[in-house]
């Protein structure tokens, strides 16, 4: 729309404005503009804003000053100039180097030559430059989608029936024929089946990520009946480690990872998300349900608490960006965590790169920039950070059973009634302590005391001496309201160079904020602390300390106390800087008497007793994800997808090209995540069902139908079978988008047995094996090595799910996991990622990943050669195999190839062992180099 | 452009034989081959000036009005609160400008050399090569905070995942030498976007930096991951032997499968690389004088004295792209003096002998001219103490880098801040100017040097960058 008005614009102008003009005027302004205009955009503007530069592809912010058109449709923030108008000619602004835009980038010009283009646009922007011809106004989004819907992908999915072939006999299903009648058209004909063997490790490896055992295959090999192939299909289907190797499938498309790079900070509770995804697809809970479960479980009605807890675990899904949490334009980092969401929802559900539309429209995608901040619209209604110097992502708790919550209430229950005993009895003495020692003077303080009134503030804060006890004239409080606005600032005049205990003085009390963000500025750098100002302090009912540092005589120190993200009162009394080797004096009041030693020590039991409960009580079970903005609110359009360049505004919506029928309608009272996901779900939509039906497809055979599984835009590539696509399609939403059926379709699938070894004679027809005359040999991921290798040297340790690291863990830095799980248990550490794993082609935790890198690079070698984890599992695998029966050259080359060696690979071994003298070195000799060999690492 | 195909189909379909391609296959990974070009790589895209690069990462952002940066000003001013554009003030809160109180440079400068560059005695010893040095005083760069400036000064993104600018000389140039790495970081930092700053993103595998040793960790620690294992080099080559064979067995099986020849070729690759990386890597085979040119055996130098020596004959070896950082894996990394400034000095001195032994040394064995060395950090500090204490806050408005060698013009000063060097005016040097001028000179062209992902063609230097010529000899 805006393109538009500028279009109309452009033509008014020129009818009225310069028309009008009396002919000696516009002489005298052509003139000017020759003599002060044109030279100063020739030399300082056009080298990257005219025709020459788009051109060579240089243009930038799409704006061109070369000719009068240009200036006046403007680039992505719009017109440039304004006829008549100065002040709202961005291109005077940008002058003027007071926006965002600043230009011209090299330095700001004379005040001079603005002055003059001021006056220029002043009297009329008089420009004899025109040219209606290269400067074209953009073609309204309306247009764009329109056109766009013609595309294969934003079509609604068709119902093909399976074509005729020739060979009539050779289909199992109708899948088949749609692969056949390619293959025939070609003229090309399918590979023979895969043997049996080859076909019963290719299936263990698909579906369950593990190799068959030697009497799995043995069984198999041995059994007849017709449907053995299917009966060992649905017995893998059913086999809890399916769910273990397709939600791995699932979280590299959901970029999982349980840390991010910033200084390695460790996502504690991210683990329950990929347990909940190992979960619904061992339990084939529906992928619409699995959408909408992700993006807006919070919000869907649960009818246990069991189904409660995992709707909200779920909705870590959105939270697990690789977030700079350090940007300290926290407006910013907002919309960059957004933009994160939108990618991982637009690439793994829709296979849209929605983002590229995030500063202008798509430049290849029927996507305009509208679309982008409808969808952010949806997102910005819901809170993910908490912001801070680092910003913290959110952790909600999770609702309990009702046992579960039994147990932390009585636990909870037990530390109130310790804090009330410990209360009531520190009440009590220091009633006894005499009112006299309730207030105290500054003075009477040890150290470099400073009482909050003096204190610097931010906000209004409350003189108070409602407690009795206090020091000077009585304490602050922030009156719990305004939270994030305010804050107070303690900056002592040190004189000497020392290490000082800190210590806070505040009025406690159970309407006081639990955690109170306190940071301590001083020599050894920044201390970020959370106070708890329900709990009386330790030191005389008064101060806490808050720990000991190093200050510098005039050095930089300061103590602040904020009030961000707080409920209740927070109070502030004092602060004093104890000097270390006075910190151990009590503080002593004028007329205090001492509490007795009895008494002490009865107060020092219950507060380690309380001490001990809090540390050792199991702490209430949280979630990373999400929660609902308490205002509701549409979107603006941030233009150049800058934070503070504020656009028009567009109501929350979802990508209008893949819409078929209504849009969804949103809430007022809700962000609008529950429509969003629920259009993304929807049978109808053209997009959702066929990307996953072609990931799957991806997983299974190798080669997606449509090899960019990540990009069914107008830059990925046309799918192979686009019939065959929409009809396995439509049957999987008929199915109910169970991913089970789908699989299980596939896998019974003629083609999916095919043999791998026909390679070499379709290879010129076909290099690519586009038409599928074959199977693709597929690489085992890192993961699947790894489970291999454990397997073999019988070391896999198959408990299931939990938290892989230790709870307390603060940073990844150079953590190494210790377990013998499979893999997809291991820790995905963004910066310390397992090292097998990583070395053999990990998807990057932080980017949407539905097809993997293939490598062969020497690292991949150097691991197999001398890591110690692969010399000591051949070892194991050694001394397993000499305890076993039978030919132990046959059972290693069936342990780790899947097949029994030739009669020449027999003899090589045999020779290698006339070498040896000790049996369990050479045979780990041999294992290591099985496990190294490169037929170990395929899939045939 | 480059189209994605497999490495094995990209050889059917142009016929060539894999014995010729097998080692520049094996070194630039299989999933991407450009087309129309034998070695899978770019470039160049022109007659580069430049064959490899040293850069020095003073990690937390060195003081340029400390170092480099003369500003009389902050003598004149000391003391005085004035208002500044702070970066963090403004990111914060959006003010455009708050009160500081003006801190004068701790170092006396002086003019050095014939080219009379200012440099202060912050660096004494790297003072005597002003006249090989260009500096650019007028750099300014994105990201308040280390995270941020981090990754945008590596990876020219603050916040999205990109490819390492290491990455991306490797994409474009590929290696020199086949059995070591071409992309090297010694002592990366853990923090601040940690491996990301030598990762590759979404290029291919092979670009990927590998890691010698962490960050504030011993030199000694500078290692090839899996360069070495558990077992006697006897168990070892019975062992690779023992591979070897039964790699033949496998391929008779399969007469003209590519992928096994590949992976049967990358064991090749491994075992000269293991025969030939520690040799590389023995600092021991460096003569007494030359040691201690690089101030190996003083307690303030001998850490990063071994890793600048490491990274010659690292880049004598034929790797393109070296990294040494200066740091650590702390939230304040090493010059980061949010207060105490004079401990830069402690800084300086392990650091200063180092890179002046290093720039002799590439000098005297002709290095110096096809190799750029690259000092500098993620962003300078403020002018002003931060809140009135003895340290200074990060400024990415304005600081200076330094550049040596490949085909940088000496002994000259490129652009500047304002008067108190706060914010670069004259001659602004972007980051992204910076990346795009040393591409140049490395022969890449950075508004060429695109990866297709995700359906769009990225760059190191996104949309923007310009070549920064009036700095080129």
């Amino acid at each position: 729309m805006r393109f538009t008005i500028a279009t109309a614009f452009v033509t008014i102008l020129s009818c009225s404005l310069f028309a009008s003009a009396p002919h000696a005027e516009r002489a005298e302004r052509l003139a000017f503009f020759e003599k002060k205009i044109r030279p100063v955009l020739m030399e300082h503007c056009q080298r990257c804003h005219s025709i020459e530069a788009e051109k060579a592809g240089k243009l930038k912010g799409s704006l061109r000053v070369d000719t009068r058109e240009g200036l006046l449709v403007g680039g992505d923030s719009g017109p440039a100039i304004v006829p008549g108008k100065p002040k709202e000619s961005l291109f005077l602004q940008s002058l003027h180097y007071d926006g965002d835009i600043r230009m011209p980038p090299k330095g700001k010009l004379s005040d001079a030559i603005i002055a003059d283009f001021a006056k220029w646009i002043q009297d009329g922007a008089v420009d004899p430059r025109e040219d209606t011809k290269t400067v074209r106004p953009r073609s309204p989004a309306d247009q764009m989608i329109a056109a766009g819907k013609n595309f294969w992908s934003y079509r609604p999915v068709v119902s093909p029936t399976a074509p005729a072939v020739q060979n009539k006999k050779w289909p199992l299903q109708p899948m088949d024929a749609f692969i056949l009648a390619k293959l025939e058209s070609q003229g090309l004909a399918p590979a023979p089946d895969a043997d049996r063997r080859t076909l019963i490790h290719r299936l263990y490896q698909d579906l369950i990520g593990l190799p068959p055992s030697l009497a799995e295959v043995d069984a198999f090999l041995a059994d007849s009946s017709p449907d053995a192939y299917e009966q060992l299909v649905d017995r893998l289907l059913a086999s809890p480690r399916f769910g273990e190797h397709w939600g791995r499938h699932w979280l590299d498309v959901a970029r999982f990872a349980e840390s991010v790079t910033l200084r390695g900070l460790i996502f504690q509770e991210a683990w329950r998300y990929r347990d909940y995804v190992i979960d619904c697809y061992n339990r084939d809970v529906p992928f619409h349900r699995m959408i909408v479960e992700q993006i807006a479980g919070d919000l869907l009605p649960a009818s246990s608490l069991a189904e409660q807890q995992r709707l909200r675990i779920a909705t870590t899904f959105l939270m697990l960006g690789n977030t700079n949490l350090e940007d300290q334009d926290k407006q910013s980092l907002r919309m960059d965590f957004i933009d994160e969401q939108l990618d991982v929802i637009g690439k793994g559900f829709l296979a849209q790169t929605i983002t590229c539309a995030r500063c202008h429209d798509h430049k290849f995608d029927p996507i305009p920039t509208a679309d982008y901040y409808a969808m952010a619209a949806i997102l910005r209604n819901v809170q993910a950070l908490e912001d801070s110097n680092v910003s913290r992502w959110v952790e909600v708790p999770l609702p309990l059973t009702p046992a579960e919550e039994k147990t932390f209430a009585q636990q909870e229950a037990q530390v109130a009634q310790l804090q009330a005993e410990i209360k009531k009895f520190k009440s009590a003495m220091t009633a006894q302590a005499a009112k006299a020692g309730k207030i105290l003077a500054l003075k009477d303080i040890p150290g470099i005391a400073i009482d909050a009134e003096t204190a610097k503030k931010v906000g209004e804060w409350q003189l108070s001496q409602f407690s009795g006890t206090y020091i000077g004239s009585g304490y602050v409080h922030d009156r719990n309201e305004k939270k994030g606005e305010k804050s107070i600032t303690f900056e002592p005049a040190i004189t000497r160079t020392g290490r000082y205990e800190v210590r806070l003085a505040y009025a406690s009390g159970e309407s006081r904020a639990e955690k109170v963000p306190v940071s301590i500025f001083s020599a050894d750098g920044e201390k970020d602390l959370a106070i708890n100002m329900k709990i009386t302090p330790a030191l005389d009912g008064r101060f806490v300390s808050l720990g000991t540092y190093r200050f510098e005589k005039n050095g930089q120190s300061y103590v602040t106390i904020s009030t961000t993200g707080t409920t209740g009162h927070v109070t502030v009394d004092a602060i004093t800087f104890v000097p270390e080797e006075e910190a151990t004096k009590k503080i002593s009041a004028p007329a205090k008497k001492q509490p007795s030693p009895g008494d002490q020590s009865h107060l020092a039991g219950l507060e380690a007793k309380l001490k001990k409960l809090q540390k050792t009580a199991p702490k209430r079970p949280m979630a990373m994800s999400v929660k609902e903005e308490p205002k509701i609110t549409e979107g603006t359009i941030l233009i150049r997808g800058v934070v503070h360049n504020i656009g028009a505004s567009v109501p929350r919506g979802v990508l209008q090209v893949a819409t078929i029928g209504k849009p969804p309608v949103f809430p007022k009272d809700q962000s609008g995540r529950r429509e969003l996901a629920e259009w993304i779900a929807q049978d109808a939509n053209p997009l959702t069902a066929r990307v996953y039906v072609n990931r799957v497809w991806h997983w299974l055979f190798g080669v997606g139908l449509v090899r960019t599984t990540d990009n069914f835009g107008t830059t990925g590539e046309l799918p192979s079978h686009p019939q065959l696509l929409d009809a396995l399609t439509q049957e999987f939403v008929r199915d109910g988008w169970s991913t089970k059926k789908l699989i299980r379709r596939m896998v019974l699938s003629r083609t999916y047995r095919l043999s791998s070894d026909g390679a070499t004679l379709t290879r010129p027809a076909d290099p690519d094996n586009r038409w599928l005359a074959h199977a693709h040999r597929k690489r085992l991921t890192g993961e699947a090595i790894r489970d291999k290798i454990l397997s073999l040297s019988g070391q896999l340790d198959l408990t299931a799910g939990g938290r892989s690291f230790p709870a307390n863990l603060a940073s990844d830095y150079g953590f190494q996991a210790e377990t013998n799980q499979r893999s997809v248990y291991l820790p995905v550490f963004r910066g310390a990622m397992p090292e097998l794993v990583a070395v053999f082609d990990a998807a990057d935790p932080s980017l949407v990943t539905g097809n993997r890198n293939t490598s062969t690079i020497a690292p991949q070698a150097l691991y197999f050669m001398n890591h110690a984890f692969i010399i000591e599992q051949a070892r194991l695998a050694a001394v397993s195999l000499l305890k076993q029966d039978g030919n132990p050259t046959d059972r290693a080359y069936r342990l780790t190839l899947g097949r029994l060696p030739t009669d020449r690979e027999r003899s090589v071994i045999a020779r290698f062992l006339e070498t040896q003298s000790d049996s369990k070195e050479a045979w780990s000799a041999i294992l290591q180099s099985l496990i190294a060999s490169a037929e170990f690492r395929m899939i045939r | 452009m480059l189209t994605p195909i497999s490495r094995r189909d990209w050889l059917t379909a142009t016929g060539c034989g894999f014995g010729a391609l097998a080692l520049a296959g094996l070194a630039h990974g299989e999933t991407t081959i450009p087309q129309r070009s034998v070695a899978p790589h770019m470039g160049p895209h022109h007659a580069p000036r430049a064959k490899r690069i040293i850069f020095l990462f003073m990690q937390g952002g060195v003081s340029h009005v400390d170092s480099y940066d003369y500003k009389p000003r902050l003598i004149q001013n000391d003391g005085q609160k004035m208002g500044f554009e702070d970066a963090r003030v403004k990111a914060n809160t959006g003010k455009q400008t708050s009160d500081h109180r003006v801190m004068k440079p701790l170092w006396k400068f002086a003019q050095h050399g014939q080219s009379g560059r200012w440099a202060s005695d912050l660096f004494p010893e790297v003072a005597k090569h002003v006249d090989d040095l260009c500096f650019i005083h007028s750099l300014h760069t994105e990201g308040v905070a280390h995270g941020p400036a981090t990754l945008f000064l590596h990876c020219g993104s603050t916040n999205f995942v990109r490819p390492s600018m290491g990455s991306w000389v490797m994409y474009g140039l590929g290696s020199e030498n086949h059995n070591l790495p071409g992309f090297v970081s010694i002592a990366p930092s853990a923090g601040n976007g940690g491996s990301r700053n030598y990762g590759t993103a979404f290029l291919p595998a092979i670009y990927q930096g590998t890691p010698l040793g962490r960050a504030g960790g011993p030199a000694s620690a500078a290692r090839i991951q899996n360069l070495h294992g558990p077992l006697t080099p006897e168990q070892q080559r019975s062992r690779f032997d023992l591979l070897r064979e039964l790699h033949q067995e496998q391929l008779r099986s399969r007469p003209g499968d590519r992928e096994l020849e590949a992976i049967a070729e990358s064991y090749e690759l491994a075992w000269r690389m293991q025969a030939n990386a520690p040799e590389t890597l023995d600092l021991s085979r460096e003569t007494p004088e030359t040691q201690s040119l690089y101030g190996i055996g003083e307690k303030a130098t001998d850490n990063f004295g071994k890793q600048c020596l490491l990274a010659r004959r690292l880049s004598e070896a034929g790797v393109r792209y070296i990294q040494v950082t200066y740091g650590d894996s702390s939230a304040n990394p090493a010059w980061d003096q949010h207060s105490n400034m004079p401990k830069h000095g402690d800084h300086a001195r392990a650091v200063d002998k180092p890179i002046s032994g290093l720039l002799t040394d590439l000098k005297r064995r002709g290095l110096l001219e096809d190799t750029i060395v690259w000092w500098g950090g993620e962003f300078g500090r403020t002018p002003y103490a931060q809140s009135n204490g003895t340290g200074r806050d990060h400024n990415p408005g304005g600081f200076t880098v330094w550049l040596a060698g490949g085909g940088f013009q000496p002994g000259i000063a490129y652009g500047a801040t304002d008067e108190f060097g706060a914010l670069a005016v004259e001659n602004k040097v972007h980051m992204h100017d910076l990346h795009a001028t040393i591409l140049h000179q490395l022969g890449l062209d950075h508004e060429r040097l695109t990866y297709r992902y995700a359906g769009r063609d990225f760059r190191l230097t996104d949309v923007h960058g310009h070549v920064v010529r009036e700095i080129l000899s």
